[in-house]
């Protein structure tokens, strides 16, 4: 799995809601999987009570070496995200998925217009000429968020001190569900969090390399038998 | 037949081994042909199941190399992605086609059967289905065979992936016919699929005739691999293959190989072994009979040859040049010709010849004498014994004597003229042949021949002079038969020994008195035997009481052919011959018999019999006698037995011994004929005796002058005076009895008072007399 050491943009664009305090607190967050390995491309998201007013928003998946740069794409509903391609040859991006379904044919550079993605949920993209160039774009309504990097970190910065609820997701997710994470209490002093996500059993997924046929044992036993 | 049966016999034989070792090959070519068909067949399985693998893992692989391909359409993600699942199918139907799935379906990553081609796929098949795919996919297995409806299918899945998987595409291509008869076109093996769903084998794909397939459905569980089983007419070699299994199906293909048909391969091997196995026969038949032709034949003619030898020839040539054993044969067969002519020689030599001096035998003598007479020749024969010869040999021993012969008979050669022979008869007697000779010029040789043997012969340092004596018989004169001839010279031969010159001219009848002689002799051993003997008595008077109380029991023999012969004739024989003690054995018991029968009718006669002097010498009589006297009854003292002084004298001590146990028998004893023999009185009052016989020479012509007055008169008075009773034989005339009575002689015996009467005869005139007694006596 390519983990590119990228920061996500954060788009933390809601600031400094409430008078009484005009303090911001900011959240540290380290993802472990079940067993307590970092977890790259994870995602984790923040709502409160209030929600603050964002303007649309714009976010880039680039194609760099015939690979989804980032991998994992986390953005806000309505964000509109364009699809440079950094690589030399063409690309053709496409998603199947409920939330967004849509096709960019065979294309060079940036195409002139950026996608919308306009439904929380989880976009899978694909390239038709490229079987294995997989990247996901996570939509979602919560105002914060962030993708883990490599050593599965994140940091969340200039968010109201409060109480937040907070929810994660990866790619190998099971069934590609977001999870609950829990309340979590965020301070001017910044808050530091561990979170664990259930991942699914690997395995399975990846695809044979040949296919197999289960005759040969067939025979095999007859020929057995035979002797 | 020999010839056939042992032609044969060996024909048989070499055919018979033939026929094992053929059949030995047969079989053996046999059993290797079959391990080989089979060992091929089983090759065959193997790797037509190794090619049956290989097509169908190319064909899946090829399959699902396409159906990845067109998994991976982007048309197909795109209708596949769209949900909408009549387009779905429309879409599964159209890619379908482009590569001649069978079926295509959609299977949610879950396994579920989403979307079908087939819509007639019942929810049972679906789950099957389903819970098959998610099995393979744990297995990692892509490619699969299951059964679908009434159809066996190549299952092959694929994910679509957009680009992570949404879901499984899985394309059937039905395993057909066609399919079997590819392989069929591949490796020559029969092939037989067949799928099971829910227990019921409702499906069958077979390369098989219909009819063959037909009875394997029938059977099919009783199918081992590696076994020989019967289908429809053939015999298939078979390999079960278990292709797929799983909840509630299976997939079973049988491979076969027809032995039947690879044995076809061998079927011109078995022909040309046949043909050479009979080939093989027929020569050896040949040959067999070839070799026994050239055995028997030679056989043949050595049989025909030994049948000659049988017959007598011995002159049979027998031309048989072989170097082999039966060359040798005949060799030895030629060599035993000749033995057996000269051993003939040899026998037929010594059979006519006389072993010690080499002169013709009796035989020959008797042949020569035969062809004379048939030539009519008058011959005269010269019987010549030696007299003296046993004193010759006891002085010189057996070997002196028989040099004596020899010599003897050398001399007599010299006398001989041509055409005269000598034979050596027997011992010391030898016969001349005299042809043309009559009876008179044979008396004139003999007495050369006597004069010749008068010079002494010499043996060792001995000389004797040997007596000899000759017979002289003539043919015609004397018989014309060589037999009779010759005995006739022997008789002649005998009876010059009582002429001075010591030879005899055959007297006309001696042969006959010799004939009856010898037929007396011969018959009379069994004379008791067949009721020939009879007892005549005759009554004896007592002279003083004038009263007959007495009788002599006398031996008569009824000769069946003869007629009556006396005593005087058989008696002497008896004696000589030693058969007498056979005649006195049944004259005492045909008396004791007469009297205990006469005693059943109230006559008592007291009667004597004679005993001969082989009865006095004989210890075990008085037993006898007195067993006798037991087993009939009758009293001892009507018996008395007449015995004689030469009887006594011959063994006095045993006849002594004998005369008292028949006297304590309480027999009477009377010394019979009295006075003819030499015995002393002393010797006569030694013996127990109560009763004289005077002897009836002297009783017959009895008068007062004569000598034999005084005799028998002194007689009776000695007699009296040594207490003995005196018997008159021969009383034939009244005077003799009156002279006898009146010298007061006990008892008188003869014609006068009555011959000798048979039993019957005596019995009646015993009867008479007691009427009137008195006729005799005055």
């Amino acid at each position: 799995m390519n983990k590119p050491l990228y920061l996500s943009t954060l788009s933390l664009l809601g600031m400094l809601l409430f008078s009484t305090t005009l303090s911001a607190a900011s959240l540290q967050a380290e993802l472990v999987d079940s067993e307590g390995q970092p977890l790259a491309n994870a995602v984790l998201t923040l709502r409160s009570e209030v929600a603050p007013v964002v303007a649309p928003a714009t976010a880039v998946m680039d194609q760099i070496s015939q690979q989804f740069a980032p991998n994992v794409l986390a953005v806000r509903s309505g964000t509109a995200v364009s699809f440079p391609n950094s690589d030399n040859i063409r690309h053709h991006v496409y998603s199947f998925s409920l939330a967004k379904r849509f096709e960019l044919r065979l294309y060079q550079g940036t195409p002139s217009e950026p996608v919308v993605f306009d439904k929380p949920g989880v976009v899978v993209l694909g390239c038709n000429i490229h079987d294995w160039m997989v990247g996901y774009v996570y939509v979602t309504d919560d105002p914060w968020f962030a993708v883990s990097d490599a050593q599965g970190k994140l940091n969340l910065e200039q968010l109201p001190a409060g109480t937040y609820t907070a929810s994660l997701w990866h790619p190998q997710a099971p069934d590609m569900l977001p999870q609950d994470a829990g309340q979590v209490q965020l301070t001017e002093a910044g808050s530091q969090q561990r979170f664990t996500l259930s991942m699914q059993a690997p395995g399975g997924q990846t695809a044979p390399s040949a296919p197999v046929s289960a005759f040969g044992d067939a025979f095999k036993k007859a020929r057995d038998a035979a002797q | 037949m020999l010839r056939n049966s042992f032609q044969a016999r060996i024909a048989g034989v070499l055919v018979l081994l033939l026929l094992v070792v053929v059949g030995a090959l047969y079989v053996a070519v046999q059993t290797a042909t079959n391990a080989a068909v089979r060992s091929q067949a089983r090759e065959q399985l193997d790797v037509g199941s190794l090619v049956f693998q290989q097509l169908l893992e190319v064909r899946g692989r090829q399959l699902h190399d396409a159906v990845q391909v067109l998994a991976a359409d982007f048309g197909f993600k795109d209708a596949v992605a769209s949900g909408d699942t009549e387009t779905i199918r429309s879409a599964l139907i159209n890619h379908g086609a482009r590569i001649n799935a069978s079926a295509v379906m959609m299977l949610g990553l879950d396994g579920n059967l989403e979307v079908s081609s087939d819509r007639q796929i019942s929810g049972e098949t679906a789950k099957r289905l389903s819970a098959q795919v998610m099995q393979r996919q744990r297995e990692g297995v892509q490619i699969f065979l299951m059964p679908i409806a009434d159809k066996i299918y190549l299952l092959v899945q694929a994910t679509v992936t957009a680009p992570l998987p949404i879901a499984r595409v899985m394309m059937g291509f039905q395993v057909d016919d066609a399919f079997a008869a590819e392989l069929r076109e591949l490796t020559h093996l029969d092939l037989t699929l067949r799928a099971t769903q829910d227990g019921v084998a409702d499906i069958w794909i077979s390369t098989l005739q219909p009819a063959q397939s037909k009875q394997l459905q029938g059977s099919m569980s009783e199918l081992a691999n590696d076994a020989i089983s019967l289908i429809g007419e053939e015999s298939y070699l078979n390999q079960t293959l278990v292709l797929a299994s799983g909840d509630g199906f299976e997939v079973r293909a049988l491979l076969h190989k027809s032995l039947s048909q690879a044995q076809e391969a061998f079927a011109p091997l078995d022909q040309k072994i046949l043909l050479i196995a009979l080939a093989a026969l027929s020569a050896s038949l040949v040959g067999a009979l070839l070799l026994a032709r050239s055995v028997s034949q030679p056989v043949r003619q050595l049989a025909a040859v030994a049948e000659r030898v049988r017959q007598g020839d011995y002159q049979a040539s027998l031309d048989l040049q072989r170097g082999d054993e039966l060359g040798r044969l005949a060799t030895a067969f030629k060599a035993m010709q000749q033995g057996i002519a000269e051993r003939e020689r040899q026998l037929a030599h010594n059979a006519l010849h006389d072993a010690l001096t080499g002169l013709p035998n009796r035989t020959l003598a008797l042949e020569r004498l035969g062809s004379a007479i048939t030539a009519g020749r008058p011959t005269s024969l010269l019987y010549l014994g030696v007299a003296n010869f046993r004193a010759v040999n006891e002085s010189l021993g057996a070997e002196g004597g028989d040099l004596a012969l020899q010599q003897l008979s050398r001399r007599l050669q010299v006398v001989l003229r041509p055409g005269d022979s000598v034979a050596r008869i027997i011992g010391d007697e030898f016969l001349l042949l005299l042809e043309n000779t009559n009876s008179d010029s044979a008396v004139g040789i003999a007495d050369k021949v006597q004069q010749l043997l008068l010079k002494p012969l010499r043996v060792a340092t001995h000389d004797f002079a040997l007596d000899c004596r000759i017979g002289i018989a003539s043919y015609p004169v004397d018989g014309n038969a060589p037999e009779e001839l010759l005995r006739r010279a022997s008789i002649a031969m005998q009876d010059a020994a009582g002429m001075p010159s010591h030879l005899q001219v055959y007297q006309q009848g001696r042969d006959d008195a010799q004939q009856r002689q010898i037929r007396l002799i011969r018959d009379l051993r069994h004379a008791p035997d067949k009721a020939e003997l009879l007892l005549h008595y005759q009554p004896k008077l007592d002279i003083a009481a004038g009263q007959v109380r007495q009788a002599e029991a006398l031996l008569r023999w009824q000769h069946p052919t003869l007629g009556m012969v006396s005593p005087g004739e058989f008696i002497p024989l008896a004696e000589r011959t030693g058969s007498i003690q056979l005649l006195t054995a049944w004259v005492i018991e045909e008396v004791l018999r007469q009297l205990r029968e006469w005693a059943g009718r109230g006559l008592r006669v007291q009667v004597s019999l004679n005993i001969s002097t082989d009865d006095l010498i004989d210890p075990q009589l008085p037993a006898r006698v007195s067993k006798l006297l037991a087993e009939y009854q009758v009293p001892a003292e009507q018996l008395i037995f007449e015995i004689t002084e030469s009887g006594v004298m011959l063994n006095p001590e045993v006849a002594l011994q004998v005369l008292h146990g028949l006297r304590a028998c309480g027999i009477s004893l009377s010394v019979d004929d009295f006075g003819t023999g030499y015995s002393s009185l002393a010797q006569l009052k030694r013996m127990p005796v109560q009763e004289l016989k005077i002897d009836q020479s002297f009783i017959r012509d009895l008068d007062d002058a004569s000598e034999d007055s005084v005799i028998v008169r002194s007689t009776i008075e000695m007699s009296h005076s040594l207490g003995l009773k005196v018997v008159a034989e021969g009383v034939e005339f009244e005077r003799s009895l009156q002279l006898l009575g009146r010298w007061q002689c006990d008892t008188a015996q003869g014609y006068l008072i009555s011959r000798p009467l048979a039993a019957q005869a005596f019995e009646t005139w015993m009867a008479q007399y007691v009427h009137a007694p008195s006729t005799l006596v005055h």
